[in-house]
């Protein structure tokens, strides 16, 4: 089963957020949520010895955006997963697979499919 | 190389965030996007990040990406090689060149031409550059800190600013809020530059702000941000009389953008315009015992003048998309004169 994963999610929409978290902890998942890339920057800092298995951000956002939290987060956390998320046309999701994302995935979700390409991308078995 | 660092002044939860997230992202070397109105002190934040960074032993190079046309720009930015254009006699190295290892800050990135843009973008995806009339490609290691006081969003629907440069920079973002939406930093800005400024003179000379200056400092909107306020303490260096300071300050800050002056109305006909109209210039409250004190006609031209030329000058600026060289061409006035202008009138561009 899925339980022991971590996941942290940022984005800068509070409803988006709630939904995410719903939806991740009713399939078995330990969410833990960030309203922008600076709280998830800290967040990830100060948390290194109970570390996360995947992060799934948003990309435009205030302050440090999504690309920006992706390029620290290769350098600092390598092993980390990352999943970008955007709905503002190609350019940031570009970006973000220049960042080294590992999936980049386009507003709207499909919250089912989502989790498919997580259980793959975590080489989670059922 | 100067890494003397000047702090950022303030208490108010803005700055205490900037602050915060310059010692977050300071080490990282991603682009910067500094953003907001003219005189909340971007340059100060960009020379903070440098010096803050591991970048603080190699160059600082600021070029203003407004203050140049086109074409000295581009060869400000890349350097030239001998005989690339008339006039180039040997090899000129740039500002990109100059700043390998260190810090580029381009301010006022908004002003940039598209052409220059396309061309910035090139540089920032391939980090490699050609100075002009060469086919050689130059490896560059610079920091990227940008900063401009354009909603950039809007300058993208318009077709003036390339989206996928402005996703480049805007890998950081930050935004310094005008000072009137953190009047609490006013107290410590004041006594900062207070202290700095007359270090030079004994302290019997030139006096403090009373309580009273203070408050008052606190409540005016300070259209021109910190440089204004800055203004206003050089300025009580010279006079030594608060009072005075503030008079001034209050009186020739520049109307609200909303006002306009309509230069048909006819005075003798309309008594309410009249008035309406001659209140913009001198204080016509019948109910204050000192009635037509305030009329002198010296002020009153320095006033009308100045509102005017502010009129005209943002006209003309609005017309040729602010680029400054033409407007200076076509109000017949120098380039530095413009300038100066824009500043001493705080003209900003209408959004």
């Amino acid at each position: 089963m899925t339980g022991t994963h971590r996941i942290l999610i940022v984005d800068d929409s509070k409803e988006l957020l709630d939904t995410f978290n719903d939806f991740f902890n009713s399939m078995g998942y330990q969410v833990s949520v960030a309203p922008d890339g600076f709280d998830a920057l800290k967040l990830l800092r100060n948390n290194s010895l109970n570390h996360f298995d995947l992060l799934i951000t948003d990309l435009v956002m205030p302050q440090i955006s999504g690309v920006g939290l992706i390029t620290i987060i290769k350098k600092e956390f390598p092993d980390l997963k990352i999943i970008a998320m955007t709905g503002y046309g190609n350019e940031p999701g570009a970006l973000a697979t220049e960042a080294q994302a590992d999936l980049v995935l386009y507003k709207p979700l499909d919250l089912f499919k989502m989790e498919k390409s997580i259980t793959k991308l975590l080489k989670i078995k059922n | 190389m100067g890494q003397n660092k000047q702090p950022i002044i303030g208490v108010s939860n803005s700055i205490l965030k900037i602050k915060e997230l310059i010692s977050h992202v300071a080490s990282t070397g991603l682009n910067i996007l500094i953003t907001g109105e003219t005189g909340v002190g971007k340059d100060l934040i960009a020379h903070n990040l440098y010096t803050s960074s591991p970048r603080a032993d190699q160059n600082f190079i600021k070029v203003n990406c407004a203050a140049l046309p086109e074409t000295l720009l581009e060869s400000e930015l890349y350097g030239f090689e001998k005989g690339a254009f008339t006039g180039a006699h040997k090899n000129r190295p740039g500002k990109f060149k100059a700043a390998d290892k260190g810090v580029l800050f381009l301010d006022e990135i908004g002003d940039m031409t598209l052409s220059l843009q396309s061309k910035m973008l090139h540089v920032l995806q391939t980090g490699e550059f050609s100075p002009l009339g060469s086919d050689q490609e130059f490896k560059t290691d610079v920091w990227v800190i940008a900063a401009t006081n354009h909603h950039l969003e809007k300058k993208i629907l318009n077709k003036e600013f390339r989206e996928d440069l402005y996703y480049r920079l805007n890998i950081i973002k930050i935004d310094v809020p005008p000072l009137r939406e953190r009047s609490e930093d006013i107290p410590s800005l004041l006594e900062y530059y207070f202290k700095k400024y007359s270090s030079k003179y004994s302290e019997e000379e030139v006096a403090k702000p009373e309580k009273n200056i203070i408050e008052k400092f606190i409540q005016y909107p300070w259209p021109g941000n910190v440089r204004e306020l800055q203004n206003c303490i050089k300025k009580q260096m010279v006079l030594n009389d608060w009072d005075k300071v503030l008079d001034e300050l209050l009186n020739t800050s520049p109307a609200p953008p909303a006002t306009q002056i309509n230069f048909n109305t006819t005075l003798e006909n309309n008594s309410d315009t009249t008035s309406a109209f001659l209140s913009e210039f001198i204080n016509l409250s019948t109910n204050s015992g000192n009635l037509f004190e305030d009329i002198s006609l010296k002020k009153i031209k320095k006033l009308a003048c100045d509102k005017i030329e502010k009129e005209v000058i943002s006209y003309v600026l609005s017309k040729v998309a602010w680029n400054r060289s033409k407007a200076s061409k076509i109000l017949k006035i120098s380039y530095k004169t413009l300038l100066y202008k824009i500043k001493e009138l705080n003209i900003n561009p209408q959004i």
